[in-house]
């Protein structure tokens, strides 16, 4: 047991960089601190050991950021992060954003709903990880970055995550000031919908685009990172590289079984969608665009490859980035080339007229 | 400081990574090794400063050697362990480097608020207005406050009508009366006790730290500076009664500013704090000492006996800020505790800068700050508590806004400011951890309305929040000299 573990550990010490190494094996540590055997979560450890950060409307590196809670969803909030060039932030005398006024009125500004990742289970709109991350977003693609505290499990299951999407998407596309385009012409002037997501975050993306698809509701982009599916099926890439970088296959099944309802499997179609109690989403016209970024080092890359070949199948858009020697997580720190050709092809996908 | 981990809130140095990778493996390999290690470290170990990744699975690698070793030692054994871990082992104590200069503003609305939205605006022209002396658009704009706050609802419409008094009180020159009787500045703290969680946190918080700083002492002595009512009391006596062993005996030292009307309210406190010592048979001593400021006391009024003998914690709630409205004054008062040896010192302050130079950012920090503070109350069930709640935030209000030099004595500063200051003092961080966190959690959810309150960890001190805005700070600090190496 020990051999084996020594070999996996060297093995996922070669391919990034040491302080990358040592940020995901301290997450991977303490998240085997967390789950407990019996299916229950140690909700208040996992809360003590996150590092969270406060919103900050003073512009840092152009930047600045506020949190709006809806008041009718336990933990439930947004937290936004604009450019000063956009929307003034508290340099000026401006205090908070002004909204009687849109983003731009001759520029395009994307709007990007974010759903953090954490297996459903772990982190927050307000972790630290990901207020870095959605800032470098907002800076490399000059979008507005909408940032989703969804419910998590075991204490929230299906369909939970899906339904704070939900809220969400009608929050922001219902916002006047987050309108930009020219204005003369009133059907310009909208705000300009993207929703992306790592892991977790990534399957919730595509089943809040699915329903808005199925309503009419505009989404222009789905961007998913290392999106968290499944199935009952082993696959090959997770026999091979199971527990080799970063992430074992039982930890994988016990998030599942946190979100899941009780009694479910894994080819429950929120993990499977497009397996065999899955639907088809072939004449689903409205469905966006979809750039899918897979790690070639992440055993669940046969779920996602899956996922956007059917995608295609169905005649839908896709974008593949497919990333030979990345692992998970790959883009919490900007310190390797996958980082940046993640975040060419985002500001691409976003801003296609540029 | 490896700058992207800083970033993302842990803190390595860049020539300790492969040290700390190597801690990783070792931990790694001894969870996979210890039986039942895992569900014990996630149960019984107390976690302290996750930042500090290094300490922090240095911790976990002994705790689970040491299950390993002798398996057949109970669970009582490894909670005493947990209580000495408090102090980071000797060698790792390294002054945490200075809290960068830049500061931050939390912004945290709710529903609502978008209509009030030109509320803020208007009291922001205001504020910009007075800062620029021109008072009669000021006046203008004040007058506009009101009117347009009418038509608010809840903590918006009560906010700006506080900011806007505190304008106008600037405006025309009309500062708060002072000082107001002690009597009703008390009422209005029990109040404020009873409807938000913000100080039963800060006592629990507190008492929790001083309570492990006294383990294993026979007397002990705790030194208040925020004595008020001494609500935080009875429950640190409870807790010290149920001491397995038996309590020690406690000593409280209580100090106060004079009472208006010259009665003794001091000695009266420390009465009923004596019956209630007496019926939960803890030996109890008191003295009330009535100062105008901290900066009055001299270790050598304090009778304080020999170290060996008596245990010293000083607790100082909502008060230390006060000391920055006079030059030199908080200096003084931190050489005094050093004098005093104390085991421990118990600080809990607001978490926002609201002692700035600048007029206009002293505004615009305390109205996001109280603006954030009144939305907790919204949900409070007792009105009349709520009511006073309010006037009591409300005189806190007027002091930021209206008033200058030594009658400014509301200078909050943030945990990151306070640590600078007790470094410099002489003093190294005591870390509150997982247990304290856990408990403190489970306060809040106590209070009806109390969905947005939180706690968080930061850098070994707790603060309770509401959602994503903390607004308290709790810190524990003891003397430099004083770092024990630990297990």
């Amino acid at each position: 047991m020990a051999g084996s573990n020594e070999v996996n550990l060297n093995e996922s010490r070669s391919v990034v960089p040491l302080n990358t190494w040592v940020l995901i094996s301290n997450f991977k540590l303490a998240y085997n601190l967390l789950r407990r055997a019996d299916g229950t979560f140690n909700r208040e450890l996992a809360e003590f050991l996150d590092r969270k950060v406060p919103s900050n409307s003073i512009p840092v590196h152009g930047v600045w950021s506020f949190d709006h809670v809806d008041q009718r969803i336990p933990g439930l909030f947004y937290r936004l992060y604009l450019q000063d060039s956009h929307q003034r932030g508290c340099a000026g005398a401006t205090v908070i954003p002004d909204m009687d006024k849109p983003l731009s009125t001759t520029d395009i500004v994307p709007v990007i709903i974010f759903f953090h990742g954490g297996s459903f289970s772990h982190s927050s709109a307000n972790s630290a990880i990901y207020d870095t991350f959605c800032r470098r977003l907002v800076n490399v693609s000059n979008s507005v970055v909408v940032s989703v505290n969804y419910r998590r499990s075991p204490e929230h299951r299906f369909p939970c995550a899906y339904e704070d999407g939900w809220t969400a998407l009608e929050w922001v596309r219902s916002r006047k000031w987050l309108r930009s385009g020219r204005s003369e012409s009133e059907s310009e002037s909208k705000v300009y919908v993207y929703m992306a997501g790592d892991s977790s975050g990534g399957n919730i993306v595509h089943h809040v685009a699915v329903r808005a698809a199925e309503e009419g509701i505009e989404v222009l982009g789905n961007i998913l990172l290392h999106p968290l599916f499944g199935g009952e099926k082993r696959t090959e890439s997770e026999i091979r590289l199971d527990g080799k970088y970063f992430v074992k296959l039982q930890d994988r099944d016990w998030y599942w079984r946190a979100f899941l309802p009780e009694g479910e499997d894994r080819d429950h179609p929120a993990c499977n969608p497009f397996g065999p109690r899955g639907r088809s989403l072939k004449g689903l016209t409205s469905f966006p665009k979809t750039l899918v970024c897979v790690a070639g080092l992440d055993l669940l890359q046969d779920w996602q490859l899956a996922y956007a070949n059917s995608l295609s199948s169905f005649s839908h858009h896709v974008n593949l980035l497919y990333l030979k020697d990345a692992t998970i997580g790959f883009y919490f720190l900007p310190n390797n080339d996958h980082f940046s050709s993640l975040m060419d092809q985002i500001n691409n996908f976003v801003n296609p007229n540029c | 400081m490896d700058e992207l981990l800083a970033v993302v809130g842990y803190k390595v140095r860049s020539s300790d990574m492969a040290e700390v990778a190597q801690k990783l493996e070792q931990l790694e390999e001894a969870m996979g090794n210890a039986r039942d290690g895992i569900s014990q470290l996630s149960n019984d170990t107390v976690h302290f400063n996750p930042a500090d990744i290094s300490n922090w699975l240095e911790t976990m690698i002994n705790n689970l050697d040491r299950a390993f070793e002798d398996s057949s030692s109970s669970d009582y054994d490894l909670k005493a362990i947990a209580g000495k871990a408090i102090y980071t082992t000797a060698a790792r104590v390294k002054p945490s480097p200075a809290e960068s200069s830049s500061s931050t503003r939390p912004l945290v609305l709710v529903d609502s608020q978008e209509n009030g939205i030109r509320l803020v605006h208007t009291l922001m022209a205001c504020a910009e207005a007075v800062h620029q002396n021109n008072l009669s658009l000021a006046e203008a704009l004040v007058k506009q406050i009101g009117f347009l706050a009418v038509s608010q609802v809840g903590a918006m419409r009560k906010v700006a009508t506080y900011f806007a008094e505190a304008l106008a009180r600037r405006i025309y020159g009309l500062y708060p009366e002072n000082p107001i009787h002690h009597s009703f500045s008390d009422m209005l703290q029990i109040h404020f006790y009873e409807t938000c969680p913000y100080l039963k946190f800060a006592h629990f918080t507190a008492n929790q730290a001083i309570l492990e700083a006294f383990q294993g002492k026979n007397r002990v002595h705790v030194i208040d500076f925020s004595m008020n009512q001494g609500m935080q009391w009875p429950a640190l006596m409870q807790a010290l009664a149920l001491r397995p062993g038996g309590p020690p005996a406690f000593r409280l030292t209580g100090i106060g500013p004079p009472a208006a009307d010259n009665s003794d309210h001091l000695q009266e406190v420390g009465w009923k704090l004596a019956q209630l010592a007496e019926t939960i048979h803890v030996e109890f001593e008191y003295r009330g000492f009535v100062a105008n400021s901290l900066a009055d006391l001299d270790a050598s009024m304090l009778e304080l006996r020999p170290s060996e003998t008596e245990a010293v914690a000083v607790n100082s709630v909502f008060e230390l800020h006060k000391l920055l409205a006079r030059p030199g004054a908080v200096e003084k008062v931190l050489s005094v505790v050093r004098q005093i040896r104390p085991e421990i010192v118990t600080v809990v302050e607001q978490e926002a800068n609201h002692n700035g130079p600048g007029f206009l950012d002293r505004f615009t920090e305390s109205l996001h700050y109280y603006s954030t503070m009144f939305d907790s109350l919204e949900g409070s069930v007792n009105s009349q508590d709520k009511v006073m709640s309010e006037v009591y935030l409300g005189k806190q209000i007027c002091n930021v806004v209206a008033c200058e030099g030594v009658d400014r004595v509301e200078r909050h500063e943030t945990l990151g400011q306070w640590r600078t200051r007790f470094g410099s003092a002489g003093f190294t961080p005591v870390h509150l951890g997982s247990n304290a966190f856990k408990q403190a959690s489970m306060l809040l959810a106590l209070f009806a309305g109390g969905d947005g309150y939180r706690v968080e960890e930061n850098n070994g001190c707790l603060m309770l929040g509401w959602h994503t805005r903390p607004l308290i700070a709790t810190s524990a600090w003891q003397l430099a000299t004083k770092s024990v190496v630990a297990h």
